[in-house]
């Protein structure tokens, strides 16, 4: 005789399924959204992996060698690392090399279109880049789409993405920033691996002697030199014949181990940041949609006590009911999965066909649906449900055979004493381990767990903090209609709480950004406040590795107007400091303490000379220098030399760690340009006046934006808002699915309340009373979430803040943007009374005599 | 016939129904609840309205306290026709003008007992007079449970909450339904002198629903009611005389099999028929 238990939990779950198809939509809702956001974000990224891949391997295919410096120098912060440049004239002698068909130099540098319209392209995330026009085309990555190749001076090529953002077409004439402003004739369109361009980046192609003068700091040097083989000689054969020909310091790779380090660099660092970020806030999603199924399940476990109980009466085994409330989840979870595994796939594919019709190019190819995108999201879907689900069955196994013979129970769980101090130690603990980690020694691990236990505790103390909460915020409540909403919120603290708490962890995440986004921005307005002491700056405005940047000529022709007193450039370079690459400002020691508040100066600033540096107290203090001792410098073209420190000054935020002189700097320097200009007015010169003079200098080097202090402030956290927005848009769907999870629970409430909605209905509520009622109790449910989540997400802003300032040099700023605070506020305010529509609208829509009759 | 009875005759109706008809349903499985019924509820007079399960005694109430409506007829509440309101309209009637009792869940259990008898007014939005709730609540006898929840209360005191409720909006009438289905003779006892001692002590209208003898000799009148239709009317009941004519009337109109248009006619005991167990019992409790 078999046994009977399994099939008979499953046809348990089976018929309840059936019968509650409804009260399961938001638990299916909520699953398919994390879970169609998982499979998208995972197909996504291998695909655009998968694109980049052939799209490098297709444009390099006929490179198999590249000869190039090996000395690089990475800076903290500059992943990729500067690399020193190559003696152009070396390809001539490799050409010469036995098995080698063709060696052309290919100079890469920094190059910004104007558009039509003299507007900037690009330059706001992706590189704008500028190089020299290779005819041999197996060498070069670029294609001739339309057009011919430059052969005069001024003549340019440009890929095809970037003449489409620019408006530009074939014989148009622009200017190209490099950063002193070229003009250039756009005589050829090209594409890069069969696309557009690589992504979005721009690029321009010029003769080979118009790339050595604009974009090489000295003539006769490239970036690297691209080798052909000959016939039958393979990439390795060619890599050793090459070697015995380089001179010391350079070295050759075979074009295939290029390609994959190009590849390597956008999909190892952009791409995988990009799913990650995106990954994050898929878990985000899932997390919030665990939380709604949870709570779908303990109300309908609650509801069906009497049930339940029959069937433990007539004899059903715990682990019946057990299993039986499982399998509803998993089955609910299954079909929820498999739909989300189509939609994300979908989404993929949307983005996809999207991503090209808005500009950016997504690299053709086919979608790639890789095993881990199908199994993972669909586990993931499986886990989150009958994780969800395991508690409420548990207690629905729980449930005594009793229960059936009594009143039905309405769930009225939350807050017990256990519940109140496991929350309240937890708390304690948390606050404590974030205390230890932030005024302490600082460690963003004990900070970070710190904040993960304030999480937990807010989850655990979120009845009690229910039924707090909901009294006080319900005090202004006035009316009959309101008194009843509060009421019936406060009614099942676990539920409310449960049902607050999926939007609480959404509000959370948003806080946090906003609170972080808001610091970061206040740590700029601070610095600029504190450390510009100019009157306007001159910057190249630029987020990313866009851009490029500002022509070293701008800050003396701007010096030389009446109006202004001093006027000094910041220009970038990189050297090994006793073997560690630092960042160097390149600029005007002396003129720059007139400009830039570099607090106190032990030293002087004038007379650096060839030989000597000025270094920031922080670094001077952890790299052992004081002014008059010496430092060896290491740059990219290999050589070193022995530098003195001349004076060391106290504030770094604008300034940089070590400041050299142009002179200094000139021998090794590359591509040359400034990031900063900045300039304080003569005496009696109005901002006005001043701005207007600067600017019409600076409409003449590519037209760079003069702006004031408070301007130049702004610009430099514009990346940040940028950024929020992105982080806002995947939060949208996070904060669906918790105003989901509270129509969910408002619609099982609702049914819960048959009986009493008819009473109310007989003895006088009107249909809009009875509607407002219900909208009010979702305000307040909504309420609570949102300010639980404006304290828990402002208290770990404030220790992801303070924990950066630990782990980072600079002093960070604290700050609570009201403005934003409050609009999420209200959104979530709002949005309560949205999820509210539908339940409200079922509710009011109930016959009276059905409602009483109801047993 | 008393004096008291000729003056209840004089006075005008506080509730009028038509020519009633109310039809569930279509084709074969159409039931007649209600066929042509007209009866009118004097002011200030405490009427039952009997009949075994099916009669359609349910129906009629629910029509004429405008929780449902007729498929033809009219329902009248002083001069106003239901057919003529709209819901929101219908629901004001109810809050200002109508108090009810049912037989169960007459109480919201999120409310106080003080709360629960103002619920009308509150949801119209003003308070009840302070001197006319406190005569009420010492009517009822409930002064020292104004605070207490629902769950915290018996039966008969939910249910004597649930009079004070009706009574408290000076309704113009107040529909009972079952009030005394649910519970102990002796609570259902008191509900009952409840009503009947308002109905007299203040001159209230009352229509109550019931299938128990018992309960119908509390009221001044009671009206019978089989088949959807009015079979009789009985004037100073009491419970004897009530289950006399209950029993003539069945032996009348029915011998188990089905009456002229085709429902089953109701032969069972009535006090039995909803599936209730005689808790009253005629004898056990009648004067």
């Amino acid at each position: 005789m078999r046994t009977p238990s399994a099939p008979a939990s499953l046809r348990l779950a089976r018929s309840s399924l059936g019968a509650h198809r409804r009260r399961f939509l938001g638990t299916f809702v909520a699953v398919l959204l994390g879970v169609a956001f998982l499979t998208g974000t995972l197909v996504m990224g291998d695909t655009l992996r998968a694109s980049f891949d052939s799209m490098f391997t297709g444009a390099s295919r006929g490179t198999d060698a590249v000869v190039r410096s090996a000395v690089t120098v990475i800076a903290p912060g500059d992943a990729q690392g500067t690399r020193g440049p190559v003696d152009a004239d070396l390809a001539e002698r490799l050409a010469r090399v036995p098995g080698v068909a063709a060696a052309a130099p290919r100079i890469e540098g920094a190059g910004q279109l104007l558009a039509a319209d003299g507007t900037p392209v690009g330059g706001k995330g992706p590189p704008t880049l500028a190089g020299n026009w290779i005819d041999d085309p197996a060498l070069n990555p670029y294609r001739l789409a339309e057009g011919r190749a430059p052969s005069a001076p001024g003549e340019a090529v440009v890929n095809r993405g970037a003449a489409k953002a620019a408006g530009l077409a074939l014989g148009d004439t622009t200017v190209l920033r490099t950063p002193d402003p070229v003009r250039v004739t756009v005589v050829g369109l090209a594409t890069f691996g069969g696309a557009d361009g690589m992504g979005q980046v721009t690029w321009a192609g010029l003769t080979r002697a118009d790339a050595e003068r604009y974009l090489t700091a000295h003539p006769g040097e490239a970036t690297s030199i691209a080798v052909r083989a000959g016939p039958g000689v393979s990439q390795e054969e060619l890599v050793a014949a090459l070697a015995p020909a380089l001179p010391d310091d350079v070295e050759a790779i075979t074009g295939q181990r290029a390609a994959e380090e190009n590849t390597e660099m956008v999909s190892g660092r952009f791409l995988s940041l990009f799913t990650t970020f995106l990954l994050v806030f898929s878990g985000v999603a899932v997390l919030v949609s665990a939380f709604s199924i949870h709570n779908t399940f303990a109300v309908l476990v609650a509801q069906r006590t009497r049930e339940n109980a029959l069937l433990r009466a007539i004899g059903a085994a715990r682990r019946q009911v057990v299993v039986g409330t499982l399998a509803e989840a998993l089955t609910v979870g299954l079909l929820a999965s498999l739909a989300g595994l189509l939609a994300g796939i979908g989404v993929a594919a949307g983005l996809q066909a999207l991503f090209p019709a808005i500009g950016f190019p997504f690299p053709e190819g086919d979608l790639v649906v890789t095993g881990t995108s199908l199994v993972l999201p669909l586990a993931v879907g499986l886990a989150v449900c009958a994780g969800s689900a395991l508690l409420p069955a548990v207690r629905a196994g729980r449930t005594a055979p009793l229960a059936a013979l009594r009143e039905t129970q309405v769930d009225a769980s939350g807050t017990s004493r256990a519940r109140v101090v496991t929350g309240g130690v937890l708390l304690a603990v948390a606050v404590g381990t974030v205390l230890a980690g932030v005024l302490g020694t600082p460690s963003l691990w004990l900070a970070a767990t710190g904040a993960a236990l304030a999480v937990a505790a807010f989850v655990v103390l979120g009845p009690v903090a229910a039924s707090v909460a909901v009294r006080v915020l319900g005090r202004p409540l006035r009316g009959a209609n309101r008194g009843l909403a509060r009421r019936n919120a406060l009614r099942s603290p676990g539920r409310t709480a449960a049902t607050a708490t999926a939007l609480m962890i959404g509000v959370a995440v948003v806080t946090l950004f906003t609170v972080f986004g808001a610091s970061l921005k206040a740590t700029m307005d601070r610095t600029v406040d504190r450390s510009f002491a100019g009157d306007v700056a001159i910057s190249g405005a630029t987020f990313g590795a866009g851009g490029a940047g500002l022509s070293p000529r701008l800050a003396p022709a701007v010096g030389a107007l009446p109006e202004v007193d001093t006027a000094v450039g910041l220009g970038r370079g990189v050297a090994e400091v006793d073997g560690e690459g630092r960042a160097l400002t390149v600029t005007d020691p002396a003129a720059l303490s007139r400009t830039l508040d570099l607090g106190e100066v032990r030293g002087s600033l004038t007379g650096l000379g060839t030989d000597g540096l000025a270094v920031a107290a922080d670094e001077a203090a952890s790299a052992g220098l004081a002014p008059g001792r010496t430092t060896e410098l290491t740059f990219t073209d290999g050589t070193r030399h022995t530098f003195t420190v001349r004076a060391v000054y106290e504030r770094s935020d604008l300034a940089g760690d070590y400041l050299v002189t142009r002179e200094a700097w000139a021998p090794h320097r590359t591509q040359d340009s400034d990031t900063l200009v900045a300039v304080s007015f003569a005496d009696g010169v109005g901002t006005e006046e001043g701005r207007t003079a600067v600017t019409e200098v600076a409409e003449r080097y590519g037209q760079p934006e003069v702006q004031t202090r408070e301007e130049y402030a702004e610009s430099s956290a514009g990346g940040i808002d940028m950024m929020l927005t992105l982080v806002y848009a995947l939060l949208a769907l996070a904060v669906l699915i918790a105003l989901l999870g509270i129509t969910n629970t408002l619609t099982l409430s609702v049914h819960e309340r048959t009986r009493e909605l008819g009473l109310l209905r007989a003895v006088g509520q009107t249909r809009a009373q009875l509607r407002a009622m219900v909208r009010w109790e979702s305000v307040l449910v909504a309420a609570f979430g949102t300010l639980g989540g404006l304290v828990l997400g402002g208290f770990l802003g404030w220790v992801l803040v303070r924990a950066s300032e630990g782990s980072g040099d600079s002093a960070f700023a604290f700050a609570v943007p009201g403005v934003q605070l409050a609009t999420v506020a209200l959104v979530g305010l709002f949005a309560g009374a949205v999820a509210a529509l539908r339940p409200a609208r079922r509710a009011a829509r109930l016959e009276i005599l059905r409602a009483i009759a109801t047993e | 016939m008393t004096t008291t009875e000729k003056r209840l005759r004089t006075v005008p109706a506080a509730v009028r129904v038509v020519d009633a008809v109310k039809v569930y349903g279509r084709g074969d499985t159409e039931v007649r609840a209600l066929d042509g019924v007209s009866v009118d509820f004097p002011v200030g007079r405490f009427t039952a309205v009997m009949g075994p399960s099916g009669s359609g005694k349910s129906t009629l109430m629910h029509c004429a306290a405008g929780l449902d409506t007729l498929t033809s007829g009219a329902a009248l509440l002083g001069d106003t026709d239901l057919a003529t309101l709209d819901d929101r309209r219908l629901t004001l009637l109810r809050r200002d003008r109508i108090g009810f009792v049912f037989q169960a869940f007459n109480l919201l259990p999120t409310l106080t007992v003080a709360e629960n008898i103002t619920l009308p007014s509150a949801l119209a939005g003003h308070t009840v007079d302070r001197e006319r709730f406190d005569r009420i609540v010492d009517a009822v006898g409930l002064r020292d449970r104004l605070h207490h929840r629902p769950s915290e209360l018996s039966g008969g005191q939910q249910q004597r909450v649930a009079v004070a409720r009706a009574f408290a909006g000076d309704p113009d009438v107040v529909f009972a339904d079952e009030p005394t289905g649910n519970l102990d003779s002796r609570s259902g006892e008191e509900v009952l002198r409840l009503l009947g001692r308002t109905v007299r002590e203040t001159g209230r209208t009352v229509v109550m629903v019931t299938h128990d003898p018992v309960a119908a000799a509390h009221a001044d009148e009671v009206i019978f009611l089989a088949d959807g239709r009015l079979v009789d009317r009985m004037t100073a009941p009491t419970a004897d005389r009530v289950l006399d004519r209950m029993k003539a009337f069945e032996t009348a109109t029915g011998t188990g099999a089905r009456t002229g248009d085709g429902h089953p006619a109701d032969t069972h005991d009535p006090r039995s028929a909803d599936g209730h167990p005689t808790a009253l019992t005629p004898g056990g409790v009648s004067p």
